[in-house]
């Protein structure tokens, strides 16, 4: 057998790209079981539909920028934006905003920009920011917590957006979209005159709890390391603690906010997106202090329900500059210790 | 117990190294041939000092070093020189080089040894010597001569000897731990008393329980009260063996960037090195032998062998019986830094310490690499802090000064990064590929560099060559001056040019005010001669005047002192030449003369001539000769009347008068 020339090492972990996306993957199941307990089988419908459509668009630019079909198709990376699309969406989401999501994120965040590893921001994010700028309505029914359809049913709406019985009734707005537009109410007051806020707020909370469970399991196997997400928790839950201990019925409470929305959602599983991120450990650390800040400067003054898309958007974009200053020092440059004064 | 640090990053891969330390080191028998190549070491080229046909005996020098860092090279076995010349080196790029070729006798003789049973006896200068002539290199990878690092200049506080053998694999040193403990130890003093007894800190992962038993029972009966030994047991991690990461680990301190261990008063040895600096003092062996790791799937016999340096690889492979028909891939060193070698005649070297003829399977495969997320698991492993994936972007893109920039020299090349690499890509050959070029870039730079300087030093040349004839003019300029100055010595009322050339202007002013008189005493003169002698005292003084004038106006500028003086004498001459021009006009005017008319009246002589010959000319070519001849007639009577209006004028000349009485 002939001797093969190859360069260290020889040796591997056998970590593989497409091992990572699995486990990102299957930590994003008790976030998923959650959201589909509360909000009934409208993520379910949406994961599926989101999942065919990404790996269609993947393949389908793959064949036409000419690289392999395959191996890119099997790295798992155009499923994760597909879950993240389908779990950040509204549950009530119809066919063409999901189609419209996807196709954005795969074709012009994603392979437009150079493909899996080169595009600047977050794909998912991107898709999801268009669709949130572009049908602000459809974006923001989510679904009355206390009534749940039957699969007939919300399939029906997946198609059609219209049920046999007045759909009207089982949609509302988010929790932080109700405590945004009552800001003439006191939170205690809102919180009493509409029923809804309290359940939706819980259900919101074990949804966030399901997603910091996937989370941790991620932190566990060494995914990600801790800097970006909780970095970001961190800075969001000092804002808001801040401000609600100055404004107690103005603002919502740290655990209000870190308990609601996609806060957990982002934190764990877009946040933590190495290639649209900063890159040292330290970076990562302002990169999850600048989303943090951003969630609460959007979500108490801007005029979206939530905030995340663009925080994280707007961080993407200035990754690179943290890159520059927070790079680390490397072995040897630590001390001003005393140079060589020749060999000896 | 000493205190232990971390280092950053490292990674955890399989040891595998229990396919090779369970048996004891088993000596290779003598080979047929060995190939010595003059290049084992960091530093110059050994130069051969025997020619083939030559007969050399074990452990006779047969290449000296070449310089500072460098090493000799010994003869393995006794035998003949078959050759000196090219063959395949122990390298990634199975490049050639020059090799003395042995065809051993099998008599395998000594040449004469002159062991030192006591080396605290001998002078320190005597001990280098030994260890220098016994070509002593470091045996753990880099193969740096021992002996530059153990006549360090810098305080030394602390000795590290280097046990860790990180590598999967690997098990040579510690199975060279386990059998020569003692003679580690002894090897160990010896460098300590040669860095003047610095503390001892051994470096052992803790993945080599035996050895580090073995070690501890060596030293219990050791006894040195001037320097401690100490094992320290430190975690298994790779790469804890590369130098700069076990002092860390030792001592928490880091090499500074561009720096030495001697710099933060640390030298570190492997343990292979102080075993053959105890060889060449105390048994007085040159370095010729090493232990050398068999192992892999491929390897029936895996295992750890002594061998002959120069021995080649096939014949060791055959001695452990590897199964070359199972292995494709053969690596010498260990699976994270180690290289491939594809020739099985490549001799094994003074640190080679592993061949690792692993099964298809056993080592990674090789797979196609996905394109970088920018996961940062490399960043985590990168045990010199450095960004893994952002060195790939830079080496990718061939932007080699930002790879530099983010501190690529920094690269130890240990493999942690593409170990965990989950897209699989063979960082190290980037950063390798990169290094190279930023080398090929720098030494194109530094021939830029030189024509540059050639050029410039060209013009500077001219330049110089230029001012220099300028100074040699000024010089002479100056020696003259300083003659002149000399002469002045001797006659101080002359100090100066200027007031010299004041001092002369008034001494000819004196000699002309009392010369006219002495003509006057003389005889009586002419009119014509009184006449010329106004004239050229009017224009002598016109004359001076001007040149005082300059003189004046360079003083002025050069505001110099004599200027006050200066301005006297110009109002003087100015007087003079005033009086001289009137006294010739009144002489003039006396005889009766009158320049102005004669210069009219020879204008007149002149244009009437220029007229006559005009006219002539153009009677030759003319059309109307007739009219032409009327002109020229008429401009031949104006020609002669002007004439004669000149030699009337002339003649008026009264040069019969009676001299004159000068005033």
């Amino acid at each position: 057998m002939g001797l093969i020339n190859l360069s260290s090492p020889h040796h591997h972990s056998l970590s593989q790209t497409s091992r990572l996306m699995a486990l990102v993957l299957l930590a994003t199941l008790p976030g998923l079981a959650a959201q589909s307990y509360f909000y009934g089988y409208g993520t379910l419908i949406n994961l599926v539909w989101a999942s065919f459509l990404a790996l269609g668009f993947e393949a389908l630019i793959l064949y036409l920028r000419g690289r392999p079909i395959m191996p890119y198709l099997t790295d798992g990376s155009a499923l994760v934006t597909a879950f993240l699309l389908a779990l950040a969406l509204p549950p009530f989401s119809p066919w063409w905003l999901t189609l419209v999501a996807v196709s954005f994120s795969i074709i012009f965040a994603k392979h437009l920009y150079g493909g899996l590893g080169s595009n600047p921001f977050n794909p998912a994010m991107v898709g999801y920011a268009l669709c949130l700028i572009s049908f602000p309505v459809a974006m923001t029914q989510w679904a009355g917590t206390e009534m749940t359809m039957t699969f007939g049913q919300q399939w029906q709406w997946f198609w059609l957006e219209s049920v046999t019985g007045g759909i009207d009734a089982y949609t509302s707005a988010t929790a932080l979209d109700i405590m945004r537009h009552t800001k003439g109410l006191t939170l205690s007051e809102v919180a009493s005159s509409n029923p809804q806020l309290a359940l939706g707020l819980t259900a919101s909370m074990w949804v966030n709890i399901a997603y910091l469970l996937g989370g941790l399991v991620l932190l566990g196997f060494k995914v990600f390391t801790w800097h970006a997400p909780v970095a970001m928790l961190a800075s969001l839950g000092f804002c808001a603690g801040l401000f609600h201990m100055g404004e107690p019925d103005l603002y919502p409470s740290a655990s209000q906010h870190l308990l609601t929305g996609a806060t957990m959602l982002s934190a764990f599983f877009i946040v933590t997106d190495p290639v649209s991120g900063a890159t040292s450990r330290k970076g990562k650390l302002v990169f999850g202090i600048g989303v943090g800040i951003l969630v609460f400067i959007i979500r108490s003054y801007g005029s979206y329900p939530d905030a995340f898309a663009f925080a994280i958007l707007l961080m993407n974009l200035s990754a690179p500059l943290i890159d520059t200053y927070t790079k680390p020092k490397a072995y040897g440059h630590q001390s001003k210790a005393p140079r060589s004064q020749g060999r000896p | 117990m000493t205190k232990l640090w971390d280092f950053h990053g490292g990674v955890h891969p399989i040891q595998n190294k229990d396919q090779s330390n369970q048996l004891p080191i088993n000596t290779m028998p003598l080979p047929k041939q060995l190939i010595l190549p003059l290049s084992q070491h960091i530093g110059n080229q050994a130069k051969a000092i025997v020619a083939p046909g030559e007969y050399v005996l074990k452990g006779q020098l047969i290449a000296s070093a070449q310089g500072f860092i460098s090493a000799n090279i010994h003869a393995p076995s006794s035998g003949f020189i078959d050759a000196i010349e090219e063959r395949t080196l122990p390298h990634q790029s199975a490049l050639t080089g020059e090799c003395i070729v042995i065809n051993t006798d099998g008599k395998d003789q000594w040449t004469k040894l002159h062991p030192v049973s006591n080396p605290e006896t001998v002078s320190k200068q005597d001990l280098l010597h030994i260890i220098q002539a016994a070509g002593v290199t470091g045996m753990g990878g880099a193969g740096f001569p021992s002996v530059v690092k153990l006549q360090s200049k810098a305080k030394i506080d602390t000795l590290v000897i280097n046990g860790a053998e990180c590598e999967p694999y690997i098990t040579s040193d510690d199975r060279l731990m386990r059998e020569y403990a003692e003679q580690i130890i002894a090897g160990i003093s010896i460098a300590q008393l040669l860095l003047d007894q610095p503390r001892c800190l051994i470096g052992i992962e803790d993945n080599k329980p035996e050895a580090i038993i073995a070690l501890n029972e060596a030293l219990s009966s050791h006894t040195n009260d001037k320097a401690s030994i100490e094992v320290c047991v430190i975690p298994t991690k790779y790469p804890s063996g590369g130098e700069k990461q076990l002092l860390e680990i030792l001592t928490g301190l880091q090499v500074p960037h561009g720096g030495i261990p001697a710099d933060i008063g640390i030298v570190c040895q492997n343990v292979g090195t102080v075993k053959a600096i105890y060889d060449a003092v105390v048994l007085g062996q040159p370095l010729i032998t090493r232990i050398t790791t068999v192992t892999g799937k491929a390897a029936k016999n895996a295992g750890n062998y002594e061998v002959l340096i120069g021995t080649q690889t096939g014949d060791l492979l055959d001695f452990a019986q590897v199964d070359m028909s199972k292995t494709s891939r053969l690596v010498m060193g260990g699976p994270m830094m180690g290289f491939t070698i594809q020739d099985t005649q490549t001799p094994l070297i003074k640190s080679s310490n592993c061949l690792l003829a692993a099964e298809d399977l056993e080592l990674a495969p090789i797979a196609d690499h996905h394109s970088c997320i920018r996961c940062g698991l490399c960043e985590v492993a990168c045990p010199a802090q450095l960004l893994p994936q952002q060195l790939f972007w830079f080496a990718k893109a061939e932007e080699f000064e930002k790879a530099q920039d983010h501190n690529l020299s920094d690269c130890i090349e240990c493999g942690a990064c593409a170990w965990v690499c989950p897209s699989q890509i063979p960082l190290v050959q980037y950063y390798r590929f990169a290094k190279g070029r930023l080398k090929d870039l720098a030494s194109e730079a530094h021939i830029a560099e030189l024509s540059r300087v050639r050029f410039e030093n060209r013009e500077q040349r001219l330049i110089d060559e230029k001012l220099a004839k300028e100074e040699k003019r000024k010089n002479r300029a100056t020696a003259a001056a300083a003659a002149q100055a000399a002469k002045r010595a001797a006659n101080p009322s002359e100090q100066d040019p200027i007031a010299a050339a004041l001092a002369r202007v008034n001494a000819k002013k004196q000699e002309q005010e009392q010369e006219p008189k002495k003509q006057v005493d003389s005889a009586p003169k002419t009119h014509e001669q009184i006449y010329k002698e106004l004239k050229t005292a009017a224009a002598i003084t016109r004359t001076k005047l001007n040149k005082t004038n300059k003189a004046l106006a360079n003083a002025v500028a050069k505001d110099h002192e004599l200027a006050q003086g200066l301005q006297t004498t110009v109002d003087e001459l100015t007087i003079k030449a005033a009086d001289a021009q009137g006294k010739l006009q009144a002489y003039e005017a006396k005889l009766g003369l009158d320049p102005e008319k004669e210069k009219a009246l020879l204008t007149d002589v002149a244009k009437a001539n220029a007229l006559v010959r005009k006219l002539e000319k153009a009677l030759a070519t003319s059309l109307d000769p007739q009219g032409v001849e009327t002109q020229l007639v008429i401009a031949r009577v104006s020609q002669k009347t002007s004439a004669n209006a000149l030699a009337k004028h002339q003649t008026n000349l009264p040069s019969t008068l009676l001299p004159e009485q000068e005033q």
